[in-house]
């Protein structure tokens, strides 16, 4: 690769970011806009297929294989195949965007629900909880830490997955980068790349920042364990 | 209180518990005693609904707990488990008030009643808004019970409660449940393995053998004066004599005025009081009052009163034989004085305690 550098073509160009401030603010907003209704979207399902999966248990095996597969579909071939049926539109993007958040939230809200413990469980039936309210008072709040992980990975896998939409016209920061490669030999074209990529990683770990402080909100008890 | 009749539960080949049928009075502590796979945890749970049995009927209050959905039976009978399972993501008080939720009390009620089951406990109001995590195993007990508590049910089941706690705590937390028992006289179902604690809660205690089958359904004292089987008598252990004790007050023996002379006696008096008893010391007081001993050397020509030894225990009527054999057994004069209040009532020795168990 080469990376030509001259007096009059810089690598980075701060003056390109100071005249597209804007621009930036507008990708780095739809990128924030795209990876939130993807992972929205993502965790409404996985709650809807963990319901099943928990009520059947024998409906685990094909919803991780399903979804499973969905994982492993490299995510260009899933954008190349989903065009002719639903163009080139936001549409196309969200299909892709939730279909990777599903295995790794429906893993992660199955696991935090099993893993509250027996006799929390037999404490709450025999103090006569119905079913209904023991999960949503009992077992729900006691799993949040456990579904917020996977909401973690979800999304911070979500934000660098974006950029790839860029190739359908979306893309929010994406955008960017596959300008930037359009012009690479000059130094616009660097900088955008630059710009792209760290805005992105900046935004993947403001993100996984923001839910670890809304997990501390959500799980008071946790904070107040005994040192003893 | 509550009936079980014909109960038998069966998983495919085993059976659990077989044809079970025991009555409880309302207010009475009965304990399911037997080593694990005795089916005593699966009786407890068929009571409250969390197994359901296999035949038989159950009626709590007179009432059949199937007439009812098993969430509303559950609601009104109150539920201590031994791992206590206290809810983690809530405070001690909002775990208090689980029961009074779920039955839609309203809040000041609620509150009201988290504070009364506190103080009950004997817990310290500041816990309230605090989280299990910070508590002992002890004071989390304390919740568990109050939370079985909290709705003021008639019936309370208790699974092996303290058999997560140290020694020290156990015993504190027994006799908090006595006393308790005491002031709001709940028909308790208790379940168990040891047997000291057996004796020592229940007013009834039916003993279970593998499969479920009732062997004994008994007091605490006729299960150990006679026991039913060889089961039974297996299971108590070879020192149920000596537990027996525990269940028998000093009050049930007749006492002995034991050698005792008046400070002003003689050498003399002294010396024939002591060949009456064959012993080698003489207590020293007059009527009522037992002012301490002295040893037959302690006695030079008359009685000096400012060489008396105390009497190191002193036992009370209510106090069980247990203490005494304990109080005769580590004294140096081989009796212990027993005092109702600063009244010398009478002396006790190994005899009489021996007597009353063969009896």
């Amino acid at each position: 690769m080469i990376l030509a550098q001259t007096a009059d073509q810089p690598f980075f160009r701060w003056d390109w970011v100071v005249d597209h401030v804007d621009d930036i603010w507008a990708a780095t907003a739809e990128h924030l806009w795209l990876t939130a209704l993807a992972v929205g979207i993502g965790l409404v399902i996985s709650l809807a297929l963990s319901a099943i999966v928990l009520r059947w248990r024998k409906a685990y095996t094909p919803v991780t294989w399903i979804t499973g597969i969905l994982y492993t579909i490299p995510s260009l071939a899933l954008f190349a195949f989903l065009v002719p049926i639903t163009g080139l539109s936001t549409t196309t993007a969200l299909v892709g965007l939730v279909s990777y958040t599903l295995l790794i939230l429906i893993r992660n809200i199955v696991a935090g629900i099993d893993g509250v413990p027996r006799e929390i469980l037999e404490a709450a039936r025999g103090m006569g909880y119905t079913k209904r309210r023991q999960f949503f008072d009992i077992e729900l709040p006691l799993a949040l830490p456990v579904i917020i992980a996977g909401i973690r990975i979800a999304a911070v896998t979500t934000i660098g997955l974006v950029t790839v939409t860029a190739l359908i016209g979306k893309g929010g920061l994406g955008f960017f980068i596959l300008r930037g490669l359009n012009l690479f030999y000059s130094s616009v074209g660097t900088t955008q790349i630059v710009v792209g990529t760290v805005v992105s990683v900046l935004l993947a770990i403001a993100v996984d920042l923001a839910l670890v402080g809304a997990e501390r909100l959500a799980t008071p008890w946790a904070r107040h364990k005994a040192t003893s | 209180m509550i009936r079980l009749e014909d109960l038998t539960k069966q998983y495919g080949a085993t059976r659990a518990v077989d044809r079970l049928s025991l009555e409880i009075a309302e207010g009475e502590l009965l304990v399911l005693l037997g080593s694990s796979g005795c089916g005593k945890t699966t009786t407890l749970k068929m009571i409250n609904r969390l197994i359901e049995p296999s035949s038989g009927t159950i009626s709590v209050g007179g009432r059949d707990v199937e007439s009812l959905p098993a969430h509303e039976v559950r609601r009104h009978i109150g539920y201590v488990i031994q791992q206590i399972g206290l809810f983690p993501h809530k405070t001690i008080g909002d775990n208090i008030a689980t029961v009074p939720k779920l039955l839609g009390w309203d809040k000041a009620r609620i509150a009201e009643r988290v504070n009364e089951l506190v103080a009950l406990v004997d817990l310290s109001p500041d816990m309230v808004d605090r989280y299990p995590a910070a508590l002992s195993g002890g004071q989390r007990q304390r919740v568990g019970v109050a939370r079985a508590l909290a709705a003021d049910p008639p019936v309370l089941l208790m699974d092996e409660p303290f058999g997560a706690v140290d020694p020290i705590v156990r015993t504190r937390l027994q006799d908090e449940l006595i006393s308790l028992q005491a002031r709001l006289q709940k028909t308790i179902v208790l379940v168990t393995h040891d047997i000291d604690e057996a004796i020592k809660l229940g007013d009834r205690v039916a003993i279970l053998s593998t499969g479920g089958i009732l062997q004994q359904y008994a007091t605490p004292a006729e299960i150990l004066g006679e026991p039913a089987s060889d089961f039974v008598a297996d299971f108590l252990g070879t020192d149920r004599g000596i537990k027996r004790l525990s269940l028998i007050p000093v009050s049930a023996v007749e006492l002995e005025p034991g050698p005792v002379v008046a400070p002003s006696a003689t050498a003399a008096e002294a010396e024939q009081a002591m060949r009456e008893y064959a012993v080698t010391w003489i207590a020293v007081g007059k009527g009522e009052q037992l002012d301490g001993w002295l040893s037959r050397g302690d006695i030079d020509g008359s009685i000096d009163t400012s060489r008396l030894r105390p009497f190191q225990t002193r036992l009370t009527p209510t106090s069980s034989l247990k203490e005494a054999l304990d109080a005769v057994i580590t004294s140096q004069t081989a009796v212990a004085a027993v005092f109702d209040g600063d009244r010398f009532v009478g002396m006790i020795t190994a005899d009489q305690i021996s007597k009353e168990i063969v009896q």
